[in-house]
């Protein structure tokens, strides 16, 4: 599925692109319907190696089972023809010049009809490129949109809005929590969660005593630990730290003695943090990604067919690989299928009325395309999220809590902080 | 805050005790062939990739995979030794070249044969903490201790070689000036051959010691590299005892820095120092004067 891209093919897939483009004023416009038996061409544009492969890699694996489920079951119906899925990867190694290159020969060498990306560098830089091809992208951080990319959409992740949802189920359910220390990585991702968790717990009343920022360089957390610790804080929120960061900190804060609650955005591969630590340290721990053989996501309200074969097949394909992605761009291409046969086209363009002209089928229920107030364009839709807590060495939703309350009462609470940390 | 004060304390006599091997190791290298191993940090990694397949994977003894990062390490070692470095021997460009190359086609490999995703974990053969001399709140992991206890150990080994050894003596002259030793008849190439050795092994067993407490994966050698780098340049380019001095010092300042401020703030601050000292004294702390 991994595509490489040589020299020769780039400069000789340009070449056809220039010719074909040429030409193109000459012949009649392709026919927007699909012939029977041709397949649907997407995107993946994602760092496949490097340091952000940790959570992309897994997105692509949770993609490719997606693929094969649909495809087993007929594919997509356009114009009353099945098509088969077809997903052409390309790895941005998340920079933003390989991002530009691997757009580009997607889009125009591929034929690509729909694009998920990753989020922020990348994202950025391919996106005046797809905005001028009328493209269709995705990104995993609505913090990316932009009235400038008109056509990039987050249609899953509703990352940093979801984090107020486990605050306010620890002010509900934990009111003996005073104040908080915060531990993660200075990088706009951190921040943006930074920032939102700050806001979430100004309004459940929950002081941050410390907060201790590291850069990607880090080699020990030791000293990092050792700062939130000596805070003496009711709680640790690991805010959006990357999964390998949540891991060796969890085992510091482990070895440093910490007994108290913990709280992040994610908490991947968590057998691998008990066997490092322990089931009881662990215990308690409020996140916001479920496993996907939870009760709760089999229900009839959860956009995503068979969620529990999904993750079977999942985890046994791909042992120790399930994290917070996993399922994020299956989710994406699910709500992306639907806007296809409700449009009965396959093309950039309308496959984004489609998705954009009711509220959105979000994966966790019915949700409203938000976004306007603090981005200057309404690309995300928002609605419900899950809190998740460990409960005897596995993850349990304990709450599918709908975040638009919050934000409509609490905005301005979360525009000041998001001002005050420069991430708006 | 005394207590923070000596937690920090410690952690920083542990961080120093891998900062000064793997410097010292860097070091060495530049003294005997006149080459910045840039591939340094990837020697480091495959100790800890030896660790993650025979220890973790494999479920052999710990110390018995740290030996096998070092034999493994040592042959990557050598290999480098002879195909790349030995032909551009005192070609510092064309050294650095190579070894840049050397360090992608370390990761290639890693990738290729490990993969990518989240990093390796790997559980410290002896978890949990020491109460420091039964201070509350002043604790060092085990694996910690086994970090300190061994990076000290091969430190005053290899400071015995040096100083009450033939070949440690023979070593230090190729250090110190390559060409002199080699009019008064020490074989530069067997003294590369040995230096690129121990140089390699205490990468690997750097990295295999350190497996347990750091991200394991295929670009782990990245930030190490940049630490060596400071230290080596903060010590002055061919002394050894440079090294370990400036290891001290910058992991207890950049230690500090991290606790008490930021560690953005302490990357910073850590690279101003290095500038400082290169504006004093050019040739770094106890570095010497090019000859003419």
């Amino acid at each position: 599925m991994k595509t490489k891209v040589t020299r020769r093919k780039f400069l000789a897939g340009s070449a056809g692109t220039i010719a074909g483009l040429s030409l193109a004023g000459t012949l009649p416009k392709r026919s927007f319907a699909h012939e029977e038996g041709e397949v649907i061409k997407i995107g993946f544009l994602g760092a496949l190696t490097g340091d952000l492969a940790g959570w992309v890699l897994p997105g692509l694996y949770g993609v490719e089972i997606w693929v094969e489920q649909i495809n087993a079951a007929g594919g997509v119906k356009v114009g009353g023809d099945w098509h088969q899925i077809e997903v052409i990867s390309y790895d941005d190694e998340y920079l933003g010049a390989k991002a530009v290159t691997g757009a580009k020969k997607l889009v125009l060498e591929d034929e690509v009809k729909f694009l998920v990306m990753s989020f922020t560098t990348p994202v950025f830089a391919a996106q005046p490129f797809l905005t001028e091809q009328k493209m269709v992208s995705t990104t995993l951080t609505p913090s990316d949109m932009s009235p400038e990319r008109p056509y990039l959409i987050a249609p899953v992740e509703q990352h940093p809005f979801y984090l107020v949802t486990g605050v306010e189920w620890i002010r509900r359910n934990r009111p003996d929590i005073k104040t908080v220390a915060f531990v993660t990585q200075n990088d706009e991702l951190g921040m943006n969660s930074l920032a939102t968790y700050a806001a979430a717990f100004e309004v459940a009343g929950i002081e941050i005593i410390e907060e201790k920022l590291f850069g990607f360089e880090i080699t020990d957390f030791a000293p990092v630990v050792s700062a939130v610790l000596a805070a003496k804080p009711d709680m640790l929120c690991l805010d959006t730290a990357y999964p390998d960061y949540i891991n060796l900190i969890l085992e510091q804060a482990f070895l440093q003695g910490w007994q108290g609650p913990l709280i992040g955005a994610s908490l991947d591969n968590y057998p691998a943090i008990i066997a490092k630590t322990s089931q009881e340290f662990l215990e308690g721990y409020i996140f916001h990604y479920p496993d996907f053989d939870d009760p709760r996501l089999q229900e009839p309200d959860i956009n995503f067919t068979n969620a529990a074969e999904f993750y079977r097949v999942y985890t046994e394909r791909h042992p120790g690989a399930w994290n917070a992605v996993s399922w994020e761009y299956a989710a994406i291409l699910a709500m992306w299928k639907g806007a296809v046969e409700a449009a009965d086209s396959a093309e950039p363009m309308d496959v984004f009325q489609a998705m954009k002209s009711t509220d959105a089928p979000h994966i966790f229920g019915p949700a409203a395309w938000w976004g306007t107030e603090v981005y200057g364009i309404d690309n995300a839709p928002v609605g419900k999220w899950p809190v998740v807590q460990m409960q005897s060495g596995k993850p349990v939703i304990v709450d599918m809590a709908d975040m638009r309350p919050w934000l409509a009462e609490h905005q301005d609470v979360l525009m000041r902080h998001m001002k005050d940390r420069n991430v708006i | 805050m005394l207590e923070l004060i000596l937690q920090t304390c410690v952690n920083a006599i542990i961080a120093t005790s891998f900062a000064a091997i793997f410097a010292v190791g860097l070091m060495l290298i530049f003294g005997v062939m006149q080459i910045i191993n840039f591939a340094h940090g990837e020697l480091y990694m495959a100790g800890a990739y030896t660790v993650w397949v025979v220890y973790a994977e494999n479920n052999l003894p710990f110390f018995v995979a740290v030996l096998a990062a070092a034999l493994v390490v040592i042959v990557i070692g050598l290999l480098m030794e002879v195909a790349l470095f030995r032909p551009l021997r005192g070609n510092m460009l064309g050294g650095l070249i190579v070894s840049i190359g050397m360090l992608f086609i370390l990761q290639v490999l890693a990738v290729h044969f490990f993969g990518e995703g989240l990093m390796k974990t790997i559980l410290s053969p002896y978890r949990g903490a020491w109460e420091v001399f039964g201070l509350r709140g002043i604790t060092v992991p085990y694996q910690r201790l086994i970090v300190l206890g061994v990076a000290s150990g091969l430190l005053a080994l290899f400071w015995v070689f040096l100083r009450r050894s033939r070949l440690g003596w023979a070593l230090r002259a190729c250090t110190q000036d390559p060409e002199a030793a080699a009019l008064q008849g020490i074989s530069i190439n067997k003294f590369a051959l040995i230096a690129m050795a121990i140089s390699a092994g205490l990468a690997g067993v750097g990295g295999a010691v350190m497996a347990p407490l750091v991200v394991v994966d295929p670009h782990m050698g990245s930030s190490v590299i940049i630490m060596a780098l400071i230290v080596v340049i903060v010590g002055g380019l061919g002394s050894l005892e440079g090294a370990v001095l400036a290891a001290i010092i910058y992991t207890f300042f950049h230690t500090f820095m991290t606790t008490f401020f930021d560690g953005v703030i302490a990357n910073i601050l850590g690279l101003v120092v290095m500038m400082l000292v290169l504006v004093i004294r050019p040739t770094g702390i106890m570095g010497t004067s090019e000859k003419s």
